[in-house]
């Protein structure tokens, strides 16, 4: 066996020992001219955990910008004052226990990701269990995501045993609007559909399909806040970061683009055009003005034959005439319109209060249309135009009271949207904001080009 | 290393460190405002716990090299090596929140899985090939030998067959001149010289006629030799048992009867040939896979000690 095998044999390495050997030294001497070679290059992304945020993607070679290396510190993670340098963060509500760091909930270098949409663990972080600096607060307390937590909306919810309603006094009735309606005497019937009445606010009022031209070139003395509730941010809730389109909500429904294409406001056979959609004084004098100008061009109608015909009681009436004078017959033509149109026309749709007024004409309580229902939240009926109107505001075919709450709750949107890769996003951010950025301040730039491009500031 | 009852210690004791590790990431990960991430208290404690691991698994091969360490048993060092550097992999995707993040980090984590897999798939050959190596392998010899074994059994084969067919005209080595007395085959008894040198017993010198021989030299000249200096190539019929024996078979009976121990001889030599042949291939295939675990592996703790620092600064 001595001669068979060379006892020597263990002090030459074979072939497959000395690959392992050259390649035990070559591959950590090649993960460190790779890593030298960055380095002389001053190229610090080697060292980076994952690529920046859609926002920051122009920042990916230029780590300084928010690292800075505090003096005589080995440390340069990114602080706070990095972010706040170049955009504000305004604090959420002032009766907050917590103050996050930015990267808490806006955490970079996880790709390519919108970095303002935060984690719903971020807003749970607070809303998980509610605390505020004064001890009391109106919001509800124990929020973690959409699916947990979460109330109805409280457009919906029952207060004090009292069911929701809606605060607007324009009579309506859905049920009725959403059949076949016919449009006047002798014409055929028509099939409304819910963008015929409802549109963005940014819609053109000469599409409207229903709209009235004349309506629509007056201009009604009366305030917006006789006919909506506004659509201004109200006092405590947090003003959005990104200005609104103006397709987000939908506009009030006006008489001049919804209504008066069906629903005209005449006053007098004598007369085609109806009176204008206004205040009562507006419409007496326009009625006024109206009759005053016709009997000043008919003045044979100021002798009025009384017309057997209308006697209704089948007895022979003997004609008798009666002359008016100018006033007394506009006086006695203007009464006879707004009694028309106070007591039917104008009482169809508004709560009329006569009485009330020192000049004898009726009060039309204000509209109060809702126009934003969820004013903590950020709707867009445009990121759901692809949706029937119906499939969410199902209730629309059935009402019958203008009181009815024809906001879908909160389970019609969880229908689509719920974690996981068969629905819709379900963050909280989808809805809500979280800084207040009426309270934001202006920062001064800091980056200038092409300096920004080659690491400079 | 042997994948039998006596690893249950390991494998439950790791499968329990699997358990506690994947409970404390969901329960962090589910609660974290931002999600899992390294830089925090438990996805640091994770990559510090991970880069131990790595660090204790690499340590077994100092410990190979130098045996008489009283650091405990060359035994359990392998199966901590085995075990701790299995659960290394979802300690440190734990770590990461199962992000491969940057260059640095993504480059960090593909070695991280090339070598778990290639320890994997080694664990596995070291589990299946010795009982292949036993079973196929009857005379197996020390693998760095294998090219010096081969070597002489060609020489025994050539001795062989000169002393039936004459000279055949190889140049004949020093050493290989002090062989002649006799050859040798792992198979065939040895006897012991005057020089004390154990060798095979010499082969007995049967010098044929031209014609007789004619058969042996074409075919050893054609056929063996060839096979004999590179036993590896597929196109052999030496390199198959049974063609072996067929061929051999035919031979023996166009070669007259004092020829037919030495074709005994060479069917031997060329069946010890067969098997170093086999040994080669079951060794490449049992060790090759060093070549990508061990320098991925100490590529991947220089880049994790870099990164752990270059981390911290950032």
């Amino acid at each position: 066996l001595a001669q068979r095998i060379d006892l020597n044999y263990f002090k030459r390495p074979t072939a497959l020992k000395r690959a392992k050997m050259w390649l035990s030294v070559a591959a950590p001497g090649l993960a460190l001219v790779w890593l030298a070679w960055h380095g002389f290059s001053r190229d610090s992304r080697v060292y980076s955990s994952g690529r920046m945020s859609e926002a920051h993607a122009v920042l990916e070679a230029e780590c300084a910008a928010c690292h800075v290396q505090a003096p005589g510190l080995f440390s340069a993670k990114a602080s706070n004052a990095a972010c706040l340098s170049c955009h504000d963060g305004p604090i959420h509500h002032a009766a907050q226990t917590k103050t996050l760091g930015c990267a808490t909930c806006h955490t970079e270098h996880r790709g390519r990701v919108n970095i303002v949409a935060a984690k719903n663990q971020s807003c749970a972080e607070c809303h998980g269990n509610l605390k505020t600096t004064g001890g009391t607060t109106r919001f509800a307390t124990n929020i973690s995501s959409l699916e947990e937590g979460h109330p109805e909306f409280a457009a919906l919810r029952a207060r004090g045993g009292v069911t929701a309603s809606d605060p607007g006094t324009i009579r309506l009735n859905h049920a009725i609007h959403m059949k076949p309606i016919r449009r006047g005497p002798g014409e055929p019937n028509v099939q409304l559909d819910c963008g015929d009445c409802h549109r963005p606010l940014a819609a053109q009022p000469a599409n409207w399909k229903y709209a009235e031209a004349k309506y629509l070139a007056g201009e009604p003395t009366y305030a917006p806040r006789d006919e909506t509730l506004g659509v201004a941010v109200p006092q405590g809730i947090l003003a959005r970061f990104r200005p609104v389109t103006g397709r987000e909500l939908m506009a009030p429904v006006k008489f001049s683009t919804a209504c008066a294409g069906c629903h005209s406001l005449a006053f007098d056979k004598r007369f085609t055009e109806g009176v204008p959609h206004d205040k009562p004084e507006v419409v007496h004098a326009f009625l006024v003005k109206k009759f005053g100008e016709y009997i000043a061009a008919h003045p044979g109608e100021l002798r009025e034959t009384r017309d057997p015909g209308r006697n209704l009681t089948g007895k022979p009436v003997q004609a008798s005439v009666r002359v008016y004078t100018g006033n007394e017959w506009v006086a006695t033509r203007v009464s006879d319109a707004e009694e028309l149109l106070w007591r039917k026309t104008c009482k169809q749709c508004h709560t009329l209060t006569p009485g009330v007024r020192q000049d004898n004409l009726p009060a039309v309580e204000a509209a109060r249309t809702t126009v934003r229902w969820m004013p903590h939240a950020n709707f867009n009926h445009d990121a759901h135009q692809g949706f029937s109107c119906t499939s969410c505001h199902e209730k629309a075919l059935s009402s019958t009271e203008s009181s009815d709450v024809l906001l879908p709750g909160i389970a019609t949107c969880k229908t689509c949207h719920a974690p996981g890769p068969q629905h819709a996003d379900s963050r909280c951010v989808e809805c809500h904001t979280y800084h207040d950025w009426s309270k934001r301040k202006e920062v001064t730039p800091t980056f200038v080009l092409p300096a920004l491009r080659t690491g400079g500031r | 290393v042997r994948i039998d009852k006596t690893q249950r210690g390991w494998a439950i004791a790791s499968l329990i460190m699997l358990v506690v590790f994947t409970g404390v990431y969901v329960a962090y990960a589910v609660t974290a405002p931002s999600g899992p991430l390294g830089g925090s208290a438990i996805g640091l404690t994770f990559g510090v716990i991970g880069f131990g691991f790595m660090i204790f698994a690499a340590l077994l091969g100092a410990r190979k090299r130098v045996p008489v360490w009283r650091v405990g048993r060359a035994q359990a060092w392998m199966r901590g090596h085995l075990w701790l550097g299995l659960l290394t992999l979802p300690v440190i995707l734990f770590h990461g929140g199962f992000h491969f993040g940057g260059a640095l980090t993504r480059v960090l984590m593909w070695m991280l899985m090339i070598t778990v897999l290639s320890g994997v798939f080694g664990a596995g050959l070291q589990h299946y090939v010795p009982r292949v190596m036993t079973t196929d392998v009857k005379l197996e010899t020390i693998y760095d030998e294998i090219g010096n074994v081969r070597k002489l059994l060609r020489e025994e084969a050539d001795r062989g067959v000169e002393a039936v067919c004459g000279p055949l005209g190889f140049g004949k080595s020093a050493k290989e001149e002090a062989q002649r007395a006799g050859g040798f085959s792992a198979s065939r008894a040895m006897a012991t010289t005057t020089s004390g040198a154990a060798v095979a017993a010499a082969a007995e010198t049967v010098v044929l006629t031209d014609e007789e021989c004619a058969p042996l030299r074409k075919f050893y000249l054609a056929e063996m030799r060839p096979f004999l200096e590179e036993p590896k190539q597929r196109r052999w019929r030496l390199g198959d048992a049974d063609k072996a024996h067929g061929v051999f078979s035919g031979l023996r009976t166009l070669m007259p009867p004092s020829a037919q121990p030495t074709l005994g001889d060479l069917e031997d030599i060329c069946d010890e040939a067969r098997q170093l042949a086999r040994q080669e291939k079951l060794h490449h295939l049992l060790h090759g896979w060093l070549l990508v675990h061990i320098p991925i592996s100490l590529a991947m703790i220089l880049l994790g000690a870099v990164h752990a620092v270059m981390a911290l600064r950032f």
